[in-house]
C-alpha cells in the first residue's frame, strides 16, 4: 500500500519525464508491432498467392518441360480462294492450316505431358498423403476472316484447368469457393459441364446453366466459383477425362488422352515435404519438382520486396529506436535517482534495506514501461491500420499456373508470302496484383508487453543500482 | 533529571578518528575522540561549520563509520558491526532530525512519519495509530495530509520530530535541528525536543553552531 502510495506520488511528481520516457518506448513498440503487422500482411498476402496457385492442400508440385513441337507450320503460301475472288489468307498452327471459321485449339504449351499413371505411382511413395493429374491448359480461338469480314481478328486466349474431379481438395479449384451452382460430382467424370471463375463469368455475362465453348465442344456451366483476392486462377474448369480427350499435345500433334501435364501432391505432414520432394525427383528425374518454399523463393516483384523491406529494414529500424528507447529511459531513470539522492539517503537513515529503495525505483520504472507499452499497443494498431488505409497494392510475379498459349500461328497472307509470327514468347510469369492487409497478431502483443517490462526493468535497474550504492552518509552531506 | 555516572553508558566512543580522503589529501573531522553518553542524557556538540558536529552525530548513528577506534552502543561495537546490523540499529533505536527536515516532498505528512516505521514491518493499522499518535504529539494531529511543500518551516520540522520519535527510540540524533528556522520558531522546537525528552526519557544527541538556545533546555544534559 505505502509501496504504491509512494510509487503513484513519485510518477506524478516527474509527470513530464514520466511521460517522455513512456512515449519513447511507446514508439519504439509501436514501431515492432507495426512493422510485424505489416511483414506478416506480406507474408499472409504472398501466402495467398501460393495458395492460389496450386490449391490449398498441395505441398509440391510435379512438372515437366515442354518438348518442342514436331510438326513445323507449313511455309510458303496457301492460297484460298476468298470471297471476292484472288487469294485469300490462311492460318496454320502447329502444323495444320486452316483457311476458314474459327479455329478453337486446346493446348497445353508451358508444361510437357506425363504419364495420367505418374500421379499414381508418387502417390504410393513414402510421406505421400494424396498425388492428382492435372491439366493446365490454354484455349485459343482465331475467327478467320470470311465474307465481309476480311480483317483477322486477333486470336483470344482463355486459361482452362483440367481437373481431377476423384480428389477435390487438390489442384487449383480446391481453394475456390462456390457462389452458385455446384461443384463436380463423380458421375461428371466424361460429361461436358464445367465450373467457371466468378471474374470470368461476369465478364462474359455467364450464369449456371450457360455454356461456354472449348475446343469446339460447349460445356453447360454448373457452377460458378470465386478464388482469393490476389490469385490468378483459371478461368474454366472442365473434368480431366474430357480435357484429356479435347486437348492437343503440342509435342506430338495428338490428344492427351492419359496425360497429365501437373501432378499436385500432398505430403504426410510439413516434416515430409523436403523428403517427398527428393523422392519424386528420384523416380522423374526429368520432371521439375517445386515445393511451396521452392516457389516462394521464385516470387518476385513488389511483394516480395515489400517482404524483404518489412522483414531486413523494418526489422532493424524497429529494434534501432527500441534500443534508443531503452538508453533514453535508463539515462532518465538514473538522473532521477541522482536528483534523489538525499531522499534515499534519509530513507536509510531511517532502516530502509536497500533492496526496498530499489525496488521501489523498478517500480516506477516498471509502471513507465507499462504504460508505454500500452501507449505503444495503441500506436501499433494506429500504423497497422495507416498501413492498411495508404498501402499501395502490391504485385507478385510468379510461375504462371495457366499457360498463355505459345501459340505458333503462321498466316499466310494472300500473294504477299507467308508472313510468320513465331512463337509467342513462352510466358512461364504472371504479375498478380497483391492486396495487403496488415494486422496486429496476439504475438506481437505480448511481445509488446514483455518489450515494456524488459525496458523498464532495464531503466530501473541502472537507476536502482546506484540507489542501493548509496551511503547513507555520502547521500545526507548532499542535502543543501 | 539526576544522572547515575555508575551506569553503564548508552555511548562509548573510544578513540575515534574520521579522516575524509579527497584528491589525495586527508581532512580529518574527528580525532581521537573519548566520549560516554548516559541513557537519558542530552548532549549539545558545539562547533562553527565544517568541525565535524555533522561528522560526529553520523557515527553516533550508524551512518557512517569510524577511520579510527570504537563506537559502542549499548555494548555493541557499531564501526564492526555488518551493514545489515547496523542497519537494524538504525531502524529502531536511533531517531534522527536534520537540519533541512529531509522529507519526502512526494509524501504528506503523515506518510512521511509511516516511512520511519516500515522497516520495522508494523501492519498498516498500528502503523497509522502509532503515526497519528505522534503528529498529535508535535500539535500537528490536523496537518496529517498536508505535503512538506504546504507547511511551514517549523511545521515540517515538527513532521520530522514525529518521524524521529514513532519508532520509539532510544537516541534522539539532530543535527542543527534549528539552523533553518527563525527565532521565534526555533524557541518552539527546542521547546518540544525539550518536553519529549523529559516526558520520554530519550538520549538526546543535538549539533549547533552555538548553544545559546540550549539554555531552553532543561538541566542534566
Amino acid at each position: 500500500m505505502f509501496f504504491l502510495t509512494y510509487l503513484r506520488r513519485e510518477l506524478r511528481r516527474r509527470m513530464r519525464q514520466a511521460i517522455f520516457i513512456a512515449l519513447g518506448l511507446a514508439i519504439g513498440i509501436g514501431l515492432v508491432i507495426t512493422v510485424m503487422g505489416a511483414s506478416s500482411g506480406v507474408k499472409a498476402a504472398q501466402a495467398k498467392v501460393l495458395r492460389a496457385l496450386y490449391g490449398i492442400g498441395t505441398d509440391v508440385t510435379v512438372t515437366t518441360k515442354p518438348k518442342p513441337p514436331s510438326g513445323r507450320p507449313t511455309t510458303g503460301q496457301q492460297n484460298v480462294g476468298g470471297p471476292g475472288g484472288g487469294a485469300g489468307a490462311g492460318v496454320c498452327i502447329n502444323g495444320k492450316c486452316y483457311s476458314s471459321g474459327t479455329i478453337d485449339t486446346l493446348l497445353s504449351a508451358d508444361h510437357g505431358a506425363l504419364s495420367a499413371a505418374t500421379a499414381a505411382e508418387i502417390a504410393r511413395l513414402h510421406g505421400v498423403s494424396a498425388a492428382a493429374g492435372g491439366l493446365v491448359l490454354t484455349d485459343n480461338r482465331i475467327v478467320l476472316p470470311s465474307g465481309s469480314n476480311s480483317q483477322l481478328q486477333p486470336p483470344t486466349s482463355v486459361s482452362v484447368d483440367g481437373t481431377d474431379i476423384s480428389h477435390p481438395k487438390l489442384g487449383p479449384l480446391s481453394d475456390g469457393k462456390l457462389t452458385s451452382g455446384r461443384t463436380f460430382a463423380a458421375a461428371d467424370a466424361n460429361a461436358d459441364v464445367a465450373v467457371v471463375d466468378a471474374n470470368y463469368a461476369t465478364a462474359n455475362k455467364l450464369t449456371v446453366g450457360s455454356t461456354v465453348t472449348v475446343a469446339k465442344t460447349k460445356f453447360k456451366i454448373i457452377g460458378i466459383a470465386t478464388q482469393p483476392e490476389a490469385s490468378s486462377p483459371p478461368a474454366v474448369y472442365i473434368p480431366l477425362a474430357r480435357a484429356q480427350a479435347l486437348a492437343t499435345n503440342p509435342a506430338t500433334g495428338k490428344s492427351m488422352k492419359n496425360m497429365v501435364n501437373t501432378v499436385y501432391v500432398t505430403a504426410a505432414s510439413a516434416a515430409d515435404i523436403g523428403a517427398v520432394q527428393r523422392e519424386i525427383e528420384h523416380l522423374l528425374p526429368q520432371a521439375t519438382v517445386t515445393s511451396s518454399s521452392d516457389l516462394a523463393s521464385e516470387i518476385t516483384g513488389s511483394a516480395a520486396s515489400a517482404a524483404k523491406l518489412a522483414g531486413a529494414l523494418g526489422k532493424w529500424l524497429a529494434v534501432l529506436v527500441l534500443i534508443a528507447a531503452f538508453a533514453v529511459a535508463s539515462l532518465l531513470t538514473m538522473a532521477a535517482v541522482a536528483r534523489r539522492v538525499p531522499e534515499f539517503g534519509t530513507l536509510k537513515a531511517l532502516g530502509w534495506r536497500s533492496s526496498r529503495i530499489v525496488s521501489q525505483v523498478l517500480g516506477e520504472s516498471v509502471s513507465t514501461g507499462i504504460i508505454g507499452g500500452l501507449a505503444g499497443v495503441g500506436l501499433g494498431f494506429a500504423g497497422v491500420a495507416i498501413i492498411d488505409k495508404i498501402a499501395p497494392k502490391l504485385s507478385a510475379t510468379v510461375p504462371s499456373a495457366g499457360g498463355s498459349g505459345g501459340l505458333q500461328t503462321q498466316i499466310a497472307g494472300g500473294g504477299a508470302g507467308p508472313v510468320g509470327s513465331g512463337p509467342s514468347a513462352a510466358a512461364s510469369h504472371a504479375t498478380i496484383a497483391v492486396p495487403m492487409s496488415a494486422s496486429v497478431t496476439a504475438g506481437a502483443i505480448v511481445l509488446a508487453v514483455l518489450l515494456a517490462i524488459a525496458g523498464g526493468l532495464l531503466a530501473g535497474s541502472f537507476g536502482g543500482w546506484r540507489a542501493a550504492r548509496l551511503r547513507p552518509a555520502a547521500a545526507l552531506a548532499r542535502v543543501a | 533529571m539526576d544522572i547515575d555516572h555508575h551506569e553503564t553508558p548508552i555511548y562509548r566512543l573510544t578513540g575515534v578518528s574520521k579522516i575524509y580522503r579527497k584528491g589525495g589529501r586527508e581532512i580529518p573531522a574527528v580525532r581521537g575522540l573519548d566520549l560516554e553518553i548516559r541513557a537519558g542524557e542530552w548532549l549539545a556538540v558545539q562547533g562553527k561549520t565544517g568541525h565535524g558536529k555533522t561528522t560526529l552525530l553520523q557515527l553516533l548513528g550508524g551512518l557512517d563509520r569510524p577511520t579510527q577506534g570504537r563506537v559502542e552502543f549499548g555494548g555493541d561495537d557499531l564501526a564492526a558491526a555488518s551493514e545489515a546490523q547496523v542497519r537494524k540499529v538504525r531502524a529502531q533505536s536511533f531517531g534522527f532530525i536534520f537540519q533541512t527536515f529531509n522529507l519526502v516532498p512526494t509524501l504528506s505528512a503523515q506518510e512521511n512519519v509511516e516511512a520511519a516505521l516500515i522497516p520495522l514491518g508494523v501492519h498498516l493499522a498500528q502503523r497509522r495509530a502509532r503515526v497519528a499518535a505522534a503528529l498529535d504529539s508535535v500539535g500537528l494531529g490536523d496537518r496529517a495530509q498536508h505535503l512538506p511543500g504546504e507547511l511551514s518551516g517549523g511545521q515540517q520540522q515538527r513532521v520530522a520530530i514525529a518521524r524521529a520519535l514513532v519508532k520509539a527510540p532510544r537516541v534522539l540524533l539532530a543535527d542543527e535541528p534549528t539552523g533553518n528556522l527563525d527565532e521565534d520558531t526555533r524557541d518552539e522546537i527546542i521547546s518540544l525536543l525539550d518536553t519529549l525528552w523529559r516526558e520520554r526519557g530519550l538520549t538526546l544527541v543535538l549539533s549547533a553552531t552555538t548553544v545559546r538556545w540550549c539554555g531552553g533546555l532543561s538541566a542534566s544534559g
